[in-house]
């Protein structure tokens, strides 16, 4: 067993095979919530992830689409196919 | 995680630079970049100082999907005078009659000067051929009222990576991760000329001292007074995380005077709370504007006309009643008055009575394609904080228009329900008193965008930051560089490093958080003179006991904190605000439990004279003849406009 910080969400997360680890990312972020990894090459850490506004400047700014963000799951709204609504409501 | 784990930047908490121009621009947004534009193009030195990396920061980053208010476009059927007369009645008075003035006269000459710097403004690639809010002619694409044609759809992701090209280009000297602290004045006196300011380096610590002739605060408007949650401070509220209104809590302590801050607004938006992520559940209006909305059976909403009628088809949704010349719709209009209302899905109790079932939907699956991908695709992704979060991530995850209906909460576009005391400045809030060339009643301070009281939109910053940097050139270039007051200048170093030398104390959530619950029990919906005064009492508790004990580990931490301890400032003067309105002000949203029933005062404008507030009362209608007003101190514009 083992003692682990519980994140209240996740914003970002870098495929390290793509990630070039250029930083441009970070450079992007206006709010600066990442810090340059300490391995070159690699991603950078993301030192304030609650500090997030889900812009996703980091995302467009990524040169080879290693990032993906993701809103916390209390965000992430519901859809729908509209014909399974009508089916329900003929049924 | 990272507990311990060093800093990964060198500290230069002990060096200091020094910079001087003629015009400072704090604020690298929209208004700040437009600013800096303007005062450059005008042969001015210039510093524009951002708190993010210009090229994505400020509210409008990553993007805007539409421009309002542009009534001087080729195409619009709206004189400016009629649309600002609008603006102006549609609030009762209680706006900006020289900001909306100069937006209205000026935004389409911003379209076109962000279009020339590389933005684009125009379907050149003829995506939307054919449509009915196309001009085949100029290939403007417009929004809302098709007929009054003067709010455009843009690709707005292109506008802010152009405006960071064209500071490079025009020599300008962006000095990106520097929060400014201070200003600074003549001789170091509260309420005499604006001379600087100084800042620091939010990564390395840095400390700068900035001399100018003229400065422009081109700051947010303020936010987290009243919303606040730890786990998600940076969807706390509709704007960037940083953006807490800086330049407000600035100005507030030189003596700057401040207009309309004591309207708060029931909170709008806020994703840490109840409300889900702008633009991303299913909603009619402002960028989802006209999408068809279905109840859970699948049966469509009808929109009805202002005098409630059913209207036919989707197309209808966008074109004035009979009679009306044109209507209101956008950012900030929520329900305008009749003579300016749009069409509206039917509200909520009337649906209720004719059985409609909840949960809704915004159904696009059968608009024409045109309206379909003009919401899905050019207004829901071109729209700031869309892009990737929203369009990006739900097309990845299988979300199809043409087949799938996105759920709505609650029955408006706010999509959610929030409690009276949950309270936030937004829909024209207060901020900075202007005269005609946006200066503020400190010499040599200049205010735009969302520093200014009553602002609103994307056109709103970019046609004032515009403009006062145009004045501010002026102003500029008939003065002369002050030196700065030392003591003045040694209270501030000390003020700003003192947290990282407090190895222990409050951090900035939990200060942060008791501003937020202060404000949401004293300063509510219903104010009352008792619990105001309370309120106020309890802040200058946390200013006096509170902040020399709170504590930051670095540059970063030490950025967030002094942007609480301006949150504090802007709380404090907000209750200020209401103190001195003692009567209910509808229009500006306040309310007071022990008001007399008396008339509305007209602005109340106050400042800080160092030792008390101070107040005076504006009339409503001060900016005069506004048309009149602008020509005389802008012909040297508009003669250049006409030499093209």
């Amino acid at each position: 067993m083992v003692l682990r910080e519980t994140k209240p969400a996740e914003p970002l997360a870098f495929d390290t095979d793509k990630c070039i680890g250029c930083n441009r990312c970070l450079e992007a972020c206006q709010i600066d919530i990442m810090i340059p990894s300490e391995e070159k090459g690699s991603p950078p850490l993301v030192a304030f992830p609650d500090e997030c506004w889900y812009c996703g400047a980091c995302v467009m700014e990524c040169p080879t689409g290693a990032i993906s963000l993701q809103h916390p799951l209390m965000n992430q709204v519901r859809w729908a196919e509209k014909s399974s609504l009508t089916a329900r409501s003929e049924a | 995680m990272y507990q311990g784990r060093e800093w990964p930047y060198p500290s230069e908490i002990d060096q200091t630079e020094t910079l001087t121009a003629d015009v400072l621009v704090v604020g690298g947004g929209i208004a700040g970049c437009m600013a800096a534009i303007a005062a450059a193009r005008r042969g001015q030195k210039v510093i524009l100082v951002d708190k993010g990396a210009v090229k994505r920061s400020g509210a409008g980053g990553t993007g805007i999907d539409h421009w309002e208010s542009a009534a001087t476009n080729p195409c619009s059927r709206v004189t400016p005078e009629e649309l600002h007369k609008a603006m102006m009645d549609d609030n009762d008075g209680y706006n900006n009659p020289i900001s909306h003035y100069i937006e209205c006269r000026e935004g389409w000459d911003r379209l076109l000067d962000i279009e020339q710097m590389g933005g684009k403004i125009r379907d050149t690639e003829d995506e939307f051929k054919g449509a009915e809010f196309r001009d085949e002619e100029t290939k403007l694409l417009f929004a809302y009222d098709y007929h009054a044609r003067y709010t455009l759809r843009v690709w707005g992701t292109t506008f802010k990576p152009a405006m960071a090209r064209e500071l490079k280009r025009l020599g300008v000297r962006v000095l990106e991760r520097v929060m400014v602290t201070s200003l600074l004045t003549k001789d170091g006196k509260h309420g005499s000329d604006c001379i600087g300011a100084t800042g620091f380096h939010t990564r390395t610590g840095k400390f700068y001292i900035m001399r100018a002739k003229a400065t422009i605060i081109a700051t947010s408007r303020p936010a987290r007074v009243w919303l606040f949650s730890a786990a998600y401070p940076g969807l706390c509220e509709f704007r960037p995380l940083q953006c807490i209104g800086d330049g407000h809590a600035m100005g507030w302590r030189i003596g700057a005077e401040f207009c309309m801050m004591e309207k708060s607004v029931r909170a709008q938006f806020s994703a840490s709370g109840r409300s889900y992520p702008p633009y991303m559940a299913g909603n009619n209006h402002n960028t989802w504007y006209p999408a068809t909305l279905i109840d859970a059976t699948g049966r469509e909403i009808p929109y009805v006309d202002r005098d409630g009628n059913i209207l036919p088809d989707v197309r209808s949704r966008c074109y004035p009643a009979k009679g009306q010349r044109f209507f209101l719709k956008g950012g900030n209009v929520e329900e305008a008055k009749y003579e300016y209302l749009g069409p509206e899905t039917l509200p909520w109790d009337k649906l209720k009575e004719m059985g409609y079932k909840l949960p809704f939907y915004a159904d696009l699956t059968a608009m024409p394609e045109h309206e379909r991908k003009a919401i899905w695709g050019l207004m829901v992704g071109q729209e700031g904080k869309t892009m990737v979060p929203v369009y990006q991530y739900l097309n990845n995850a299988g979300f199809d228009p043409t087949k799938h209906v996105i759920q709505c909460y609650g029955a408006g576009w706010t999509s959610a329900e929030f409690l009276p005391q949950e309270r936030q400045l937004f829909g024209a809030p207060g901020g900075f008193m202007n005269d005609w060339y946006l200066m503020t009643n400190i010499p040599g301070l200049f205010a735009a965008g969302d520093a200014l009281f009553s602002s609103n939109c994307y056109g709103h910053a970019a046609a004032t930051g515009y403009y006062a940097g145009r004045h501010a050139a002026r102003f500029a270039a008939s003065r002369s560089l002050h030196d700065f007051d030392a003591h003045q200048l040694e209270q501030e170093r000390e003020r700003v490093y003192a947290p990282l030398l407090n190895k222990r104390g409050f951090g900035w959530k939990e200060l942060n958080h008791a501003i937020c619950k202060t404000m949401q029990n004293y300063c509510g919906e219903l104010k009352e003179e008792g619990l105001l005064l309370a309120g106020a009492e309890r802040l200058s508790h946390y200013e006096k006991d509170i902040v020399p004990y709170t504590s930051a580990s670095n540059p970063h931490e030490l950025m967030r904190l002094l942007e609480v301890h301006n949150i504090l400032t802007v709380a404090q003067m907000i209750l200020e605000a209401c103190l001195v309105r003692k009567q209910d002000c509808p229009p500006l949203e306040f309310y007071r439990a022990d008001s007399g029933g008396q008339a509305p005062k007209p602005f109340l404008v106050i400042r800080h004279d160092g030792e008390k507030t101070v107040c005076r009362e504006v009339p409503l209608d001060f900016a005069g003849d506004v048309k009149e007003n602008y020509e005389r101190r802008n012909q040297d514009y508009i003669e250049e406009k006409e030499v093209g």
